[in-house]
């Protein structure tokens, strides 16, 4: 570990979550959000020497990814699921990539976090560590209102874990105000896996549209167990509960905008399936 | 307390101030790189590029703490080698400078796109640019260049 | 065709690709003063009263009460302050500055300082402004007889938005005072207007201001009026100080406060009689913001240009440049004529229409020939070659198919159209102001070595000028270009061959060093030093310009594009994919074809933003919300892979070589041609530029309602 004027450096995330615990330090990532702030306050905790964070792997049910893991580095993972490839490939430009992380795309808090979509429309998990805790929480329950996480003292992100079940079939819309360096306005991603003629999983997520990323599996729920011309059947009603279930707030762009371009994603992702 | 030691345009050195000053002010201000530019200091316009590790960086996002222990190229260290003057010739052939404020920052990128992609397609030379605003050229010579960059360089990169 | 076109290596490539061009803001000079201006937070207010936090050692405020010359800054007017009086009239109106060591201190000694406003009522509409500091009709024929008897009337308003030139590097400025001189340097277009300004600012002798010009990172014309306010402000806080003062200003302080294109809104009316436009009634307002800085120009050109490239025999054109409370309007590429040119040619589209006819024939059917009458009762002196360029555009994109194709129902996710945009650009300076108000002189100095240097007072700002002026000089000297001594502008060491603006530099004086250095060849002395005085020659067969009756010829030649814009819309979110950007551009010879394409490709760049993604407003309390680089959105180098620019030589016999004026004409004809294809794809009417990706959504949602 290594201590700076105004940082620290620690070489194992055991350094990191002892400084955590016992001195007032922000963490920083990649710092391709923190710059953004004007530096006043506690001192930053550096995570980008830690080796164990940045880590990919894949085990029988998940591929994790350690939080230090920059979107560059996912993209070129051979590991890395390719929903979240694709997502990390239009995220901002190749200098954003090469230094902003994962686990600090998560930790910004916001719903435009691109990397956060894929983990909600997967089902994913993230593992948050402090100097004397360790849990493992689905992250829909760790985003609690708009910039609000359950992020408890001392903890840091350490990895998330994206179930491999389902991936293979997915459906990724990014849209920003142009081609590249762009903040999501509205972002979809969707999963739907057949098998037999039958529908076993369906998951849709809407990023950027609201203060959290929504999800409804409630809702997508419906189509399982059905076959696809069975699906078609009961499409009016999917489609009518989200146009209750989805309320935007206004931005970059309109409510409006934003209702439209995700209901027409939505019905684009059913065709794509053949509903 | 150390103070943060690293690696710039190839000579050890060692930064005696805060761990949260911006890379970008430090390089212009303490080591009068004034190579790098600075167009927006919010990681959206390219002009304060430099190479951290190898990688293609914004140094106005990057806090002088995190660079403890690495290697930093300016544009000031990549005008000193080979692959700098086929760039430089590549370049002045298409007359790709305008006002040059994004050159620098173009130049490194350039790097990083051959480094890995010693013969991109078009394609994958505007995605290796598109963190690099330029406002004069439209992009057409620029993109020109590397491409001649690339095939002039034969076995540079 | 004369073979200057052949490229060469820039003379300023070397230095700026090293990193070794010093631009204003890495110019070091020890014990420099940082200067952070206060700026207002409302629109419209008197300032009751302003409260200082204590001052560190070292630390000092600058207002107008240190103004010792007039508390005026000149640019056409001398309406704007140079530190606010008693009111504010913009959100980023400059109340003072803090000047000291530190910039970090400097900044909070800022955000400490707490002004007491009373707020005012403030314009933030246009049309609703009753303040309009410039009012211009001009006509000719029996436009009202026309109207009676036309077969229809065509009557629309068309509206276009703000635009930020912005330029990779930020305005910056430094002033030291010493000696009794103040010398200001930085990133600028035009030294002698600085000049001017500062003097009048400091009432110091004019051999006692100097001016130099730093190496600028790009300009389109936001740093002709603009640097001659900040130089007023650093000047006169140097004076105060007793050091240099520096400001550089950051991103976000560039976009809100300095100038912008101005938005614009015009009533195009049009009678037409037998398929033909016999009359046309346009008015036009533009909003130039709290200060009229630039306005008269911009609206002389807007309402000169209203009618486009077509042959209007009855014509009636009514222009104003009304102040509103936002950030006073400036110049940018095209300076008033990107505005009108857009909504003449979409509305031949869109009367065209309503005649049941093919846009383009319709079009071609009304455009300017060579001896026509201009709308000022000009001349069209030289050959037309519009119909050229639309055979070679046609060729290029194949715009004749594919506007047929594209016009047959569509129906998938992704659909397509085309539009093509016919437009010119007024050589120089609007009127006789080369004559009377700019008289431009320019020096060539021959060293006793044979050396050779230019001495102009206009500034490279990318657009390649150091090497096009090296290049005529040592073309007519057979002498190496790069022999050939070309530095940036001193105001104490060149005399004032006029401003870079309009793009009149190398037509204009372009063409005289071209004659003086004809005249240094002829005179040459081996051994000895020379120096050749060049002034402006208006040129004889032009129909003189009176601005009080607008009649004559405006501009002595024009250049000429035909553009064409192929558009994909995605129809479930909106999105824009243009295919393919088109143009074929006269301007007449090119003095490098390198240069000159260059420029033809980055103002098409520009011109495609303008019509759709740059989009920017202020929001109900006159603040510009589009403040950065994130939220004020340019196309990187993915947005528009394909962008094709070709030349057209017509030779222009009064430029250098044939050469004509160039920077402007590729950012004044895009955005008609861009919405042309929206149109198609869309199959409505649309009557606005920026045309954002929500506008369009929301016009595919309407449609389908």
């Amino acid at each position: 570990m290594v201590k700076l004027n105004n940082g620290y450096v620690p070489e194992t995330l055991e350094e990191a979550l002892s400084i955590m615990r016992d001195e007032k330090v922000k963490p920083y990532s990649g710092g391709t959000d923190l710059m953004l702030e004007v530096g006043e306050g506690a001192s930053y905790l550096f995570l980008n020497k830690i080796a164990e964070l940045k880590i990919i792997k894949s085990d029988s049910d998940y591929i994790r990814i350690g939080a230090q893991c920059t979107f560059t580095e996912i993209e070129e993972s051979d590991v890395a699921p390719r929903i979240l490839k694709d997502a990390m490939s239009q995220l901002a430009g190749p200098a954003v990539r090469n230094f902003g992380t994962i686990g600090g795309n998560i930790g910004n808090g916001s719903a435009k976090a691109d990397s956060a979509l894929i983990l909600f429309v997967t089902d994913s998990l993230i593992r948050l560590k402090s100097a004397s805790s360790e849990r493992t929480i689905y992250i829909k329950d760790f985003y609690k209102q708009r910039k609000q996480l359950d992020l408890r003292d001392g903890e840091l992100i350490v990895e998330v874990l994206i179930p491999k079940k389902y991936l293979e079939n997915y459906y990724y819309k990014k849209i920003g105000a142009r081609k590249a360096l762009a903040i999501t306005r509205v972002g979809f991603a969707g999963l739907l896996q057949e098998e037999n003629g039958v529908i076993t999983h369906v998951a849709t997520a809407f990023g950027a549209i609201e203060p959290i990323i929504v999800r409804h599996p409630e809702i997508d729920e419906m189509f399982i167990g059905k076959t696809i011309s069975e699906a078609r059947g009961i499409k009016d009603n999917y489609l009518n509960l989200y146009e209750n279930a989805i309320n935007p707030s206004a931005g970059r762009v309109s409510k409006e905008y934003r209702k439209t371009v995700c209901m027409n994603l939505l019905k684009d992702f059913l065709n794509e399936n053949g509903i | 307390m150390k103070y943060i030691e690293f690696k710039l345009n190839g000579e050890n050195v060692q930064y005696e101030g805060s761990a949260k000053d911006r890379l970008l002010d430090i390089l212009r201000e303490t080591y009068r790189l004034t190579g790098v530019k600075c167009g927006c200091k919010e990681g959206e316009c390219g002009a304060c590029s430099v190479i951290i590790d190898g990688r293609l960086a914004n140094s106005c996002m990057i806090a002088m703490g995190s660079i403890h222990g690495s290697d930093v190229m300016t544009i000031e260290g990549f005008s000193n080698t080979e692959r700098f003057k086929v760039i430089d010739k590549a370049y002045g052939d298409v007359s790709a400078v305008q006002c040059g404020f994004c050159i620098p920052g173009m130049v490194l990128a350039t790097e990083c796109i051959l480094a890995v992609t010693p013969h991109p397609t078009e394609e994958e030379i505007r995605r290796g640019i598109s963190g690099n605003l330029c406002r004069c050229t439209g992009y057409n010579s620029i993109v020109k260049a590397i491409g001649i960059a690339a095939k002039e360089g034969e076995g540079l990169w | 065709m004369n073979n200057i076109g052949n490229s060469v290596l820039k003379k300023d490539h070397s230095k700026k690709i090293l990193g070794v061009a010093k631009y204003v803001a890495d110019v070091h000079i020890d014990g420099v003063l940082h200067g952070k201006f206060l700026r207002s937070k409302v629109a419209h207010a008197k300032i009751k009263s302003i409260t200082l936090p204590e001052l560190p050692d070292g630390y000092t405020i600058v207002d107008k009460d240190d103004v010792l010359g007039e508390n005026k800054v000149h640019i056409v007017l001398e309406d704007m302050p140079v530190f606010a009086i008693d009111t504010v009239e913009y959100i980023g109106d400059p109340i003072l500055m803090v000047v000291g060591p530190d910039e970090k201190v400097t900044e909070e000694i800022v955000s400490k300082i707490v002004v007491d406003y009373e707020e005012l009522p403030s314009i933030l509409d246009m049309t609703k402004s009753e303040v309009t500091f410039f009012d211009y009709h001009h006509g000719k024929g029996d436009v009202d007889g026309c109207f009676e008897n036309a077969d229809k009337v065509y009557d629309e308003i068309l509206n276009t938005g703000y635009g930020e030139q912005l330029y990779l590097e930020t305005n910056g400025m430094i002033a030291d005072y010493h000696d009794g001189k103040i010398t200001v340097r930085g990133s600028l277009q035009c030294p002698f207007y600085v000049h001017a300004a500062v003097k009048l600012a400091t009432g110091l002798e004019k051999d006692k201001v100097q001016v130099q010009t730093d190496i600028t990172g790009g300009a389109f014309g936001g740093k002709e009026d603009y640097p001659s306010i900040l130089a007023c402000q650093v000047a006169v806080a140097s004076m105060k100080a007793r050091k240099p003062v520096r400001v550089i200003f950051d991103r976000r302080e560039d976009i809100t406060s300095t100038s912008k294109r101005h938005p614009s809104t015009a009533r195009y009316r049009a009678a037409v009689k037998d398929g033909k436009i016999t009359a046309m009634d346009i008015d036009i307002i533009y909003d130039a913001g709290a200060y009229s800085t630039l306005s008269a120009v911009v609206l002389q050109r807007g309402t000169i240009c209203a009618t486009g490239v077509y042959n209007i025999e009855n014509l009636r054109v009514h222009g104003r440049a009304n102040k509103t409370n936002t950030v006073p309007k400036g110049a940018f590429r095209g300076f008033g004529a990107p505005q009108v040119f857009f909504a003449m040619d979409l509305f031949m589209n869109h009367v065209a229409k309503g005649e049941g006819r093919n846009s383009l024939e319709f079009k071609q059917e009304h455009i300017v020939v060579q001896g026509n009458d201009t709308s000022t009762n000009g001349k069209f002196h030289f050959h037309v070659p519009l119909r050229e360029m639309i055979k070679e555009v046609d060729i290029l994109c194949d715009y004749k198919n594919k506007k047929e194709l594209y016009d047959k129902p569509q129906s998938g996710r992704f659909r397509r159209g085309i539009g093509i945009q016919l437009a010119f650009h007024g050589a120089g300076f609007t009127g006789s102001g080369e004559r009377d108000l700019i008289k431009a002189v320019l020096k060539v100095k021959k060293y006793k070595d044979g050396t050779v240097e230019i001495l102009t007072s206009n500034t490279d700002m990318g657009q390649g000028l150091q090497t096009t002026f090296a290049k005529i000089a040592g073309k007519e000297l057979g002498i190496p270009f790069e022999q050939i001594i070309v530095r940036n502008p001193d105001t104490d060491k060149v005399p004032d061959s006029g401003p870079t603006v309009a793009s009149r530099s190398l037509m204009v004086v372009g063409e005289l060093i071209r004659r003086a250095t004809a005249r240094l060849k002829d005179e040459w002395k081996d051994g000895e030093e020379q120096i050749i005085e060049e002034r402006y020659k208006h040129p004889e067969f032009l129909i003189p310009f009176s601005l009080a009756e607008f009649r004559g010829d405006a501009y002595p030649t024009y250049s000429w594009s035909v553009q064409s814009v192929e558009l994909e819309i995605d129809m479930l979110t909106g999105q824009h994919n243009v295919i393919g950007a088109y143009g074929s551009f006269d301007v007449g010879t090119p003095i490098d074809m390198n240069i000159v394409v260059g420029q033809m490709e980055g103002g098409m760049l520009q011109g495609i933003g303008y019509s759709s993604m740059e989009f920017m407003d202020h929001d109900s309390t006159g603040r510009i919300r589009n403040n950065s680089l994130s939220d004020y959105i340019i196309p990187t180098a993915m947005d528009v892979p394909v962008i094709v620019a070709q030349m057209h030589v017509n030779e222009y016999p009064y430029g250098p070589y044939g050469a004509k004026c160039a920077g402007e004409l590729p950012n004044v004809g895009t955005a008609a041609a861009y919405i042309e294809a929206v149109e198609q794809i869309l199959g409505k009417k649309v009557q606005h530029i920026p045309f954002t990706v929500e506008d369009t959504l929301r016009a595919i949602s309407a449609k389908e309602d």
